[in-house]
């Protein structure tokens, strides 16, 4: 700690930190474009000038003759620092007079107005007239950096947050400066496609409205926006976003902050991806077949015609469900099935058919691989698959200096940072893992049991040129890095290639043995709340079994929960005697239901999701559902109700109270514990071990 | 004072660019005694000699040398400043095409008191003659041992690399030419006391010393014949030390460079180069088109020294570009031309810069069109103030000087222009020296 003084405030503050950090300590403000915490400090813009002085071993101040950058300047002892005299004022109006001269100052219809940065340090500090009587710059207002992403030249403050942050943080370095003066511009190398995962946030910390989102320009003013703080759920990693609507309607989607998950960033998916909200193709009534077509109908008769088809039927119907249901949707689907029709075929995986056997060690937050020596991504696309684990991983690298190996059997950006990529021929995997485990043990850095060292007769490193593809000496130093603080990084991918459970297996063992951490994270939304809330059968059948089952008669009924395995498993749905359909969006397995439930998307509802870490995030109702959808809870708990008088729940957080009861894990998730950042609730591995059958 | 021979000495003798030539002028002295020495004493000799920066800021040399750690526990590196950018300066170039043997020696005297491992050179990419010159220098210094491993069986070793810069000007600015020579966008880097000095984190964030062309080459001298004697030269100065090579340009008759003591005047400069041509003498831009300009009065009674130069007159030695100019020339003109130098030069990462420079280049651009307005002259200096010191790096204070330095100089030139929309020096001559667009503003 060091001391110093703030508009002659003694205060204290740990040496190095920025000025422009400390200041806020005080409650006070230095303003700033080109400065993002998240990001190195690059003194560009000038707009954070303060005056700065050092204490003299007499007491006295001796003063420095020209203003510094608050962003760049380390707290040092003795420094003084002020921040709010006449001459600061005077060179923040100079900063802002700057950046106006050119700026086209077409607020009245830019997509930032009313939350731009720009506007609000202008309204500050900046001077009330122009002096500038020239021409302004005259640049190109809308050229296309993406199929997302929009940039107005004319707009840019030249601030670098874009560059750096392709740079820094999304690691693809697709943005750069070219040209140079008053001519610079941001721009992608030789004007090709602005081509990253992470291309929307770019869009978010421009200070002015330069990106622009080509789904979202020019639809909304900002104060025409509601805004509600919600999860993204189209993936597993959960982001936490602001989901901003306008008259009932999906409008745009914004990082939020949560240090233990997103930080503040989203991918291209979440960002860009909501669109369906507003499809024309959404659920809007539930339907029952009459022939060869579908008539709308009440709830009553809908739910009718599934008890008759479902109540008490026992082994012979089942249930599957996606990855987009809450934990309450999840839990209550369970019970409809084991209490009111006495089934236990409900599996939540119809992507991949792991049945778990055992249990394997919690899933490590997110957070804590930064704090890793060494990641082995084995076996999955981490960019693609968990982009925001990916942004993680990357960080390890680039500011905790971890060491990261790939393997994988395509190009994939971890590669670009990767100390080795072990690129195996695909459905090698397996052969891959085996190597590495056969490498570790024979080299001695490893002891496993006499069965398992049997079975890996014949791999090691010298033979996984052959067995995989991946050179020896790449295997040998791979092995080599693995061990006490390394983590072993999978997904549920890794369960789509060929002998799931050989890989899975070896992969698992090979951490062990090497006394390196394991963790699989899987990729379905809440596919984690499944696994936790046990959507899996104890003793019924599985994915697999149940779509064979319809085949040969053995399901007469089956309950998809937007689950659509239409696509591998048409026969199944044809087959089968009576099939619901329950979800968001029309669809190919809707062609063969008897009866189809509108269902609520995750915005439209109240409830909690699980992400691949095992955090539980509640997202409160932004908009109402269109049409009569209704959650998936409420319509398993009116089902529930009608099979079997009960006390009822009358909303979701009751639901997560019962949940807690009967999952104590879940009980720091019950609305009136749960943090705004989530809790951290599974015990153990969200992915169960493959034992063979995939579906 | 007359013309003083140190670095020149044996700048037009051919032979002088071969290493037999240089060893038989008493070349490779300095690095034989500076072998023989503790580091810390030829620092010492250094420091004794008074030495300044030669690029531009006149920064204590040894202070950078003794910054150096000590006790080695990083590669250390050693950057030649060899862009030499600033309009009217082109000193370094023939010191590198002429007196390779110089500067090379100098870095490996620097070198060996630094402990450095290698040297780069970062040459102005248009300077083909003076990297061709070095690339032949250095290949025969390592061919003879001085250069390379165990330099004269000292056990030190050193390699010199070339790199050719792509011309441009904020790439001579130390920080931005480190960039540059790591691979990066010609963009300065953070500096103290917002970043670690180049002594304790240069170039690859290693301890660097980073001197110009003609820094180096004063420390072959410096250590042949002592730092006190080196003192001697200049001595009348406050601070200035040795002697000091002006590219003499302009309305001058015989343009070239001179190596003069500290001490000399601008009128003995201008003597040396055969006095001003075509008319009477008007200003002086005495140390490189970044400095505030001088009119002829000043220039009668001035000393060049830095601080001579700086309390005086508020100009400076700077990088010794001495431009004169004489009557027939249009001050207004001069600067709009200097302005559109900065504008163009300007690397773009900085608001005043960026913006500051092409504004005035804006504004000065419409006065000589003959449209300049009242309050012109008062905005052009607001906006010089909102450059000077504000800006990230040295490029943005050299642009805003030399535009407040010529309306603080020539005031009446500007009204002039402003409220007439032409010229106040009407001449066939200033017409002449106008670019066509502008020549309205010349006609009587
Ligand atoms: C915009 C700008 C351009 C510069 N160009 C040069 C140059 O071309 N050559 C040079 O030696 N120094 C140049 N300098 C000065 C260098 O930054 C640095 O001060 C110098 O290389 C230090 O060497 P010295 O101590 O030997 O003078 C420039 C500075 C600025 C701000
Ligand atoms: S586009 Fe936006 S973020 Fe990028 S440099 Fe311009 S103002 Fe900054
Ligand atoms: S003053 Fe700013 S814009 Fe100008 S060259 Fe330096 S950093 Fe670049
Ligand atoms: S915020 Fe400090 S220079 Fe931009």
């Amino acid at each position: 700690m060091v001391k110093l003084t703030i508009n002659g405030i003694e205060l204290e503050a740990p040496q190095g930190e920025l000025i422009v950090e400390t200041v806020k300590r005080l409650g006070l403000e230095i303003p700033v474009f080109c400065y993002h915490p998240r990001m190195k400090a690059v003194g560009m813009c000038r707009m954070c000038l303060v005056e700065t002085g050092f204490k003299q071993p007499d007491g006295s101040v001796r003063m420095m003759p020209k203003p510094q950058a608050g962003c760049t300047l380390p707290a040092s002892e003795g420094l003084v620092v002020v921040t709010d005299s006449e001459a600061i004022h005077r060179d923040r109006k100079g900063v802002l007079e700057f950046l106006l001269i050119n700026h086209p100052l077409d607020c009245p219809i830019c997509d930032r107005g009313g939350e731009c940065p720009l506007q609000n340090n202008t309204m500050a500090y900046g001077p009330s007239t122009t002096r500038f009587i020239e021409m302004k710059r005259h640049l190109p207002k809308a050229f296309p950096l993406s199929q997302y992403v929009t940039l107005d030249l004319e707009r840019c403050i030249q601030c670098g947050r874009c560059v750096r942050f392709t740079e820094e943080i999304s690691g693809d370095s697709d943005l750069a400066f070219r040209f140079r003066g008053a001519e610079m511009q941001p721009s992608t190398f030789q004007l090709t496609d602005f081509e990253s995962r992470f291309s929307g946030n770019v869009i978010e910390i421009c200070p002015v409205g330069a990106l622009t989102s080509a789904k979202y320009r020019f639809r909304a003013r900002p104060w025409d926006l509601e805004t509600s703080p919600g999860v993204c759920t189209e993936c597993s990693n959960g982001c936490n976003v602001w989901f901003d609507h306008r008259a009932g309607k999906q409008v745009r989607i914004n990082g939020r902050a949560n240090d233990g998950v997103n930080e503040e960033w989203t991918c291209d998916k979440g960002k860009f991806g909501h669109d369906w909200y507003n499809s024309t193709s959404r659920l809007t009534k539930p339907l029952v077949r009459r022939g060869d077509q579908f008539v709308p109908a009440s709830w009553s008769e809908a739910y009718e015609e599934i008890l008759a088809a479902f109540a008490d039927k026992g082994g012979k119907v089942a249930g599957l469900t996606g990855p987009r249901v809450s934990n309450e949707g999840l839990f209550l689907f369970k019970r409809l099935f084991s209490e009111a029709f006495g089934s236990d075929n409900v599996d939540h995986r119809w992507r991949s058919g792991p049945v778990p056997t055992g249990p394997v060690p919690r899933p490590l937050p997110i957070a804590s691989l930064e704090s890793k020596r060494h990641i082995l991504v084995f076996g999955t696309h981490l960019a693609e698959d968990l982009p925001i684990v990916h942004l993680r991983v990357r960080k390890a690298w680039s500011q905790s200096g971890a060491t990261v190996d790939v393997a994988y059997s395509a190009a994939n950006e971890v590669e670009r940072f990767a100390k080795a990529s072990l690129r195996c021929r695909p459905g090698a995997e397996a052969a891959l893992a085996k190597c590495l485990l056969g490498e570790a043990v024979w080299s001695g850095k490893a002891t496993v049991s006499d069965a398992v060292r049997a079975e890996l007769a014949g791999f090691n490193a010298d033979s996984a040129e052959e067995k995989s593809g991946v050179s020896g000496a790449t295997v040998r130093a791979a092995a080599a890095r693995l061990g006490e603080g390394a983590v072993v990084l999978t997904s549920d991918r890794l369960l789509d290639a060929p002998e799931p459970p050989s890989a899975w297996k070896s992969l698992k063992a090979l951490a062990e043995a090497t006394g390196s951490e394991f963790v699989c994270y899987p990729t379905g939304t809440n596919a984690a709340g499944a696994e936790l809330l046990g959507l899996v059968p104890d003793h019924g059948l599985s994915t697999w079994q149940i779509l064979e089952g319809c085949k040969d008669g053995k399901i007469e009924a089956l309950w998809l929960v937007e689950a659509d395995p239409s696509s591998t498993h048409d026969a199944a749905l044809e087959t089968v005697p009576f099939l619901v359909y329950q979800g968001t969006l029309e669809n190919e397995a809707m062609a063969y239901a008897s009866v189809v439930l509108p269902m609520a998307a995750p915005a439209e509802q109240d409830g909690t999701w699980t992400n691949c870490e095992g955090r539980v995030q509640r997202f409160r109702q932004a908009i109402a559902p269109p049409g009569e959808a209704k959650p998936a809870w409420r319509v398993f708990a009116e089902c529930l109700l009608r099979a079997r008088p009960s006390t009822p729940f009358f909303n979701p957080g009751e639901v997560m109270e019962e949940i807690a009861r009967v999952h104590p894990v879940f009980a720091p998730a019950q609305y009136s514990l749960l943090p705004e950042e989530g809790a951290l609730v599974a015990r153990e591995s969200l992915v169960g071990e493959p034992a063979g059958g995939g579906g | 004072m007359p013309e003083t021979k140190l670095l020149f000495e044996h700048a037009h003798d051919p032979q002088f660019r071969t290493l037999d030539g240089y060893l038989a002028k008493g070349g490779y002295q300095g690095l034989k005694k500076a072998l023989g020495m503790d580091r810390q004493a030829v620092i010492d000799q250094v420091k004794a000699s008074g030495l300044r920066g030669r690029g531009g800021a006149g920064f204590p040399t040894w202070i950078k040398w003794n910054g150096i750690e000590k006790e080695k526990k990083n590669p250390h590196y050693l950057i030649c400043n060899a862009d030499e950018g600033e309009p009217g300066t082109f000193k370094d170039k023939q010191l590198m095409e002429q007196t390779p043997f110089l500067l090379i020696e100098g870095m490996t005297i620097a070198g060996y008191a630094t402990q450095a491992d290698a040297g780069y050179i970062y040459i102005r990419g248009e300077f083909v003659d003076a990297a061709r010159s070095l690339r032949q220098a250095i290949d025969q210094a390592y061919v003879q041992g001085y250069l390379g491993k165990n330099i004269l069986g000292s056990g030190y070793d050193l390699d010199l690399y070339i790199h050719m810069g792509a011309g441009s000007y904020e790439c001579g600015e130390e920080s931005a030419l480190m960039s540059s020579l790591m691979g990066e966008r010609g963009m300065p880097r953070l500096k103290f006391p917002h970043a670690p000095l180049p002594t304790v984190a240069g170039l690859w964030d290693k301890p660097t010393v980073i001197n110009n062309v003609e820094t180096y080459a004063c420390a072959p001298f410096i250590l042949d014949r002592g730092g006190e004697w080196y003192a001697t030269l200049g001595a009348s100065t406050k601070n200035s030390r040795g002697t000091k090579l002006f590219s003499v340009s302009g309305h001058v008759n015989k343009p070239g460079n001179y190596e003069i003591e500290f001490g000399t005047t601008l009128v003995e400069l201008l003597d040396m180069a055969g006095g001003i041509k075509g008319g009477k003498l008007k200003a002086c831009i005495p140390g490189g088109s970044s400095v505030p300009i001088m009119t002829a009065e000043q220039v009668e009674k001035a000393v060049i020294g830095y601080e001579e130069l700086w309390d005086d007159y508020k100009t400076m030695v700077g990088s010794g570009g001495c431009m004169f100019f004489n009557e027939h020339t249009c001050i207004v003109s001069l600067i709009w031309r200097t302005a559109q130098f900065y504008a163009m030069e300007s690397c773009g990462k900085c608001t005043p810069c960026r913006e500051g420079t092409k504004w005035m280049l804006q504004i000065l651009d419409r006065i000589v069109r003959g449209h300049g307005q009242k309050g012109d002259m008062d905005l052009l200096l607001d906006v010089t103030k909102q450059i000077d010191g504000r800006s990230f790096c040295g490029l943005g204070d050299a642009a805003a000087w030399p535009v407040a330095g010529a309306i603080r100089a020539f005031p009446e030139e500007f009204e002039h222009f402003i409220e007439h929309g032409r010229s106040m020096v009407q001449s066939e001559e200033a017409k002449a020296m106008a670019p066509r667009w502008a020549q309205p503003a010349f006609s009587h």
